[in-house]
């Protein structure tokens, strides 16, 4: 009897437990629009360094978190200019394979004078 | 779609898929714990799901542009 209502318990514990979950997280715009996830990841974000500074408090530790860099990087940008740079190094190859072999061989007549 | 727009949007689906991504993780293992005795599988299928969801949003973000609502009014040039 005892054992039967101990298992009862127990499974009405988990489902609370694994419910509870499921509904925070329905709740807090996870499993919404794009615009509800990109909202909560900034707030996520935002709510780390004093989070990770609050228990750094709690064990006592006082070391410093390394600052993540601020990254300027665009990667638009950065593959823009790649695609122009490598298109205009592929015009520009044959002209220049011609000076360096024709400057090759001007240097190589100078050391065999 | 101008190319700010677009970049907006391939932000806006990078995040989504990350938190997608955390969420179904975190759900698969609650779940795995709490009911399937720690097995792998709930987990993969969360993170899968996810993923799902997150490549969904991003195609109809990508595509709202294209749609034609139902207010809107349309011009045809010749």
């Amino acid at each position: 009897m005892a054992a039967r209502i101990l298992s009862v318990v127990k499974l009405a514990t988990k489902v609370t437990i694994a419910g509870g979950a499921v509904y925070v997280v329905y709740d807090s715009g996870l499993l919404g629009s794009s615009e509800q996830g990109a909202v909560a990841l900034e707030k996520a974000k935002a709510a780390i360094p004093p989070a990770v500074d609050e228990w750094m408090k709690y064990f006592g530790v006082e070391a410093q978190l390394p600052t993540v860099p601020k990254m300027e990087f665009a990667p638009l940008e950065a593959w823009n200019s790649g695609v122009r740079w490598t298109i205009s190094a592929l015009s520009e190859a044959p002209t220049k394979a011609s000076d360096y072999t024709y400057q090759g061989i001007q240097y190589i007549k100078d050391l065999t004078k | 779609m101008s190319e700010k727009e677009l970049g907006k949007k391939w932000d806006r689906c990078l995040a989504d898929a990350a938190v997608k991504l955390g969420t179904g993780l975190g759900l698969g293992i609650v779940f795995s714990v709490i009911f399937f005795k720690r097995h792998t599988w709930p987990i993969s299928l969360g993170s899968g799901a996810g993923l799902g969801m997150a490549y969904a949003n991003c195609q109809n973000d990508l595509r709202s542009h294209y749609m034609l609502r139902k207010n809107e009014k349309v011009s045809i040039c010749f």
